[in-house]
């Protein structure tokens, strides 16, 4: 069984914000205003945050981009109240909107704020990417054409993509991958099937130094950094 | 001592005047929902840093004080305390109205309440693994239990009574710890993070539920002109001094353990930084020092001055309940080592909007209009005795017209037959 991860290199990241805004285009995630975004009612479900150290001369900055960590051990899972955020079998944290109850309760347990609240009704834009007509029957109750305010969203590794590329035979992490590790222009993202010794991601993570972010939190992360 | 009780009559005109009030407050409170529920909670001061407003904050506040004062009302039905008597019903009935309150706060701050029913789906649609579903099971279970509580109470089977308090005192603690460890089982939340939370939620529960006892106590017999008996409120006032400084010494053993441990930044943020006079001030202030400072002096052993300090109580409860789930939820998770720069690093910023203001005025006036409707329909108030009557007769000696007619009306009350008079409609 596949076990879909990431693994973003810290030293190539430019800390260009391309990621985020693909995954907003890909997943049709609701635009805010300014405003709304320093008051953060502005659903992001990537982010690119920037830790500085240091004093003046010798202050150092890190750009993380940070997507949702899917972890194998998901608090957001564990504390639903309603089944709607689940982990699948192939190690990708989701949820089913049709679900959600809206208590915000996955986002006080999530210790990477990977989780957006959708504050107020959007409007209904067409999913921007050339799909073919929705068959529910094949790919389930994904993607959600219609998102209403009132539920909380996350990434979701673009596995319509994946599902998608399963369904067509063609191999995921080279040809298909999530939006964020197709825009990347410095090619600092990498997607692919952990358990594969083969993949790219496998290799990358046994011949380079790696990091998860907050491994004390016990949840294991499935997004690896690879350190500068 | 035997001891009959009586609904008030209602048909006065501070009656009326106060129902109507509540009633039109919790209208728009209402309308102010429906707003909300249409547009979505932009209009709420929460964000994705502070993930819960008011309405969280309301509804553990009511939580606590329900669960309190029917835990005490046990006091009377299970341990036999009879000089408590008076009071009982009116705590049965207390509880019921706040925690009908508190599970409209919940459904209030859901941001999908269509959805409400998915929470009681318990083992089938549900993930029990989470605090809300465990919680579900105890917070309707609790529902029941009490409105089953007074319905024995008023029918006055004395065994069932014990048995039933026996089940509600129980279920009473078990309901508050649970709402203690929906906060304090989330690692991510650094400040919430603490196994003592469910006990220190438990004591802040007794101490607010005997507090609120006391204020409501002190009103309810002001303002239908009976009686207080000093003995009963200073006798709840000792208990209230037990009860505040064991919720000291766990507040204080909360805060060092987080201050001891090398990762305190949130907590002390939280003790030193931009909301911390909430903590110094209306928490630690309202709750520990001035109600301890009243009832330590000898001097200060009257009616009023407990009245102030029990207000203080639950004023400060609330303002407690408020630092937990805003301020300390406000400070920035540490994705990172280092510190992160622009609004993921920010301190969240909460707003109090006009909207979730009337909505939670709206949930506080439900609340109070239940209590109020509750005396009317249920004889939960000890009936009058003879001189308390004739108190009231002396009073409205001068004749005046109106003054005439509402102390005979009160006197009407006091003179039905207490066993099976029916309320006046």
């Amino acid at each position: 069984m596949s076990r879909w991860g990431m693994v973003i290199d810290l030293d190539k990241c430019t800390g260009c914000q391309e990621c985020t805004i693909a995954c907003k285009e890909e997943n049709n995630i609701p635009h805010g205003s300014p405003d709304e975004q320093i008051k953060r009612q502005d659903p992001y479900w990537h982010k690119v945050i920037a830790a500085s150290e240091g004093e003046y001369p010798t202050a150092k900055t890190e750009l993380v981009p940070m997507p949702c960590m899917h972890c194998d051990n998901p608090p957001c899972a564990m504390v639903c109240p309603c089944k709607a955020t689940f982990k699948r079998h192939d190690g990708i944290v989701t949820q089913n909107f049709r679900r959600c109850i809206g208590c915000k309760y996955c986002m006080v347990a999530c210790p990477y704020g990977a989780r957006a609240y959708n504050y107020k009704e959007q409007e209904d834009l067409p999913y921007n990417r050339m799909d073919p007509p929705l068959r529910r029957d094949l790919i389930g109750f994904w993607p959600f054409p219609h998102r209403a305010h009132g539920m909380v969203e996350k990434c979701t590794f673009c596995f319509h993509r994946i599902e998608k590329a399963i369904m067509e035979g063609k191999e995921i992490g080279t040809e298909v991958v999530p939006a964020c590790v197709e825009a990347c222009p410095a090619h600092a993202r990498v997607f692919g099937d952990l358990d594969d010794p083969e993949s790219e991601v496998a290799k990358l993570l046994s011949n380079r130094t790696s990091i998860v972010l907050r491994e004390g939190m016990g949840t294991r992360p499935k997004v690896h950094y690879l350190t500068k | 001592m035997e001891l009959n009780f009586v609904s008030v009559e209602g048909n006065s005109k501070n009656y009326k005047i106060a129902a109507g009030v509540l009633a039109g407050l919790f209208l728009l409170g209402l309308i102010c929902y429906g707003i909300s529920y249409y547009k979505g909670h932009y209009l709420f001061g929460s964000s994705n840093v502070i993930p819960w407003g008011m309405p969280i904050v309301l509804t553990i506040y009511f939580i606590g004080l329900s669960a309190g004062s029917l835990i005490l009302s046990t006091l009377v039905y299970v341990f036999g305390q009879e000089k408590y008597k008076p009071i009982g019903r009116m705590a049965v009935l207390l509880a019921i109205a706040l925690i009908f309150g508190a599970l409209i706060g919940i459904a209030i701050d859901l941001g999908r309440p269509e959805n409400f029913w998915r929470l009681f789906m318990f083992f089938y649609l549900n993930n029990m693994t989470s605090m809300f579903a465990i919680n579900g099971i105890l917070y309707s279970g609790y529902f029941i239990i009490s409105i089953a509580y007074l319905g024995i109470i008023l029918s006055g089977n004395k065994l069932w009574m014990k048995r039933w308090g026996c089940l509600a005192i129980g279920w009473a603690a078990m309901v508050h710890m649970g709402t203690g460890a929906i906060f304090g089982f989330m690692e991510a939340r650094e400040a919430w993070f603490t196994p003592i939370k469910p006990l220190e939620f438990l004591t802040a529960a007794v101490t607010s539920g005997v507090a609120l006892l006391i204020v409501v106590l002190v009103l309810t017999m002001k303002f239908t002109g009976r009686d207080l008996r000093k003995d009963m409120v200073t006798s709840l006032s000792r208990l209230l001094t037990v009860f505040i400084c064991v919720l000291t010494l766990l507040i204080f053993l909360d805060k060092i353990t987080h201050l001891y441990a090398p990762e305190r930044a949130a907590v002390m943020y939280s003790l030193t930084g931009q909301y911390a006079w909430v903590f110094w001030v209306l928490q630690i202030g309202l709750v520990v020092v001035l109600p301890l400072a009243i009832l330590f002096n000898k001097k200060l052993k009257t009616i009023k001055w407990i009245f102030i300090a029990a207000l203080s109580v639950v004023v400060g409860v609330f303002f407690e309940r408020f630092f937990l789930v805003i301020p300390q939820a406000a400070f920035p998770q540490q994705y990172y080592p280092g510190h992160i720069e622009g609004v993921y690093g920010a301190v969240g910023r909460f707003t109090f909007t006009p909207v979730e203001m009337l909505i939670s005025l709206g949930i506080f006036t439900m609340v109070g209009l239940l209590f109020l409707l509750g005396l009317k329909f249920l004889k939960a108030l000890p009936e009058k005795t003879a001189e308390e009557v004739a108190a009231a007769a002396a009073k409205a000696a001068p004749p005046k017209i109106e003054e005439a007619v509402k102390a005979d009306a009160s006197a009407g009350t006091a003179d039905a037959p207490p066993a099976d008079n029916k309320p006046a409609q």
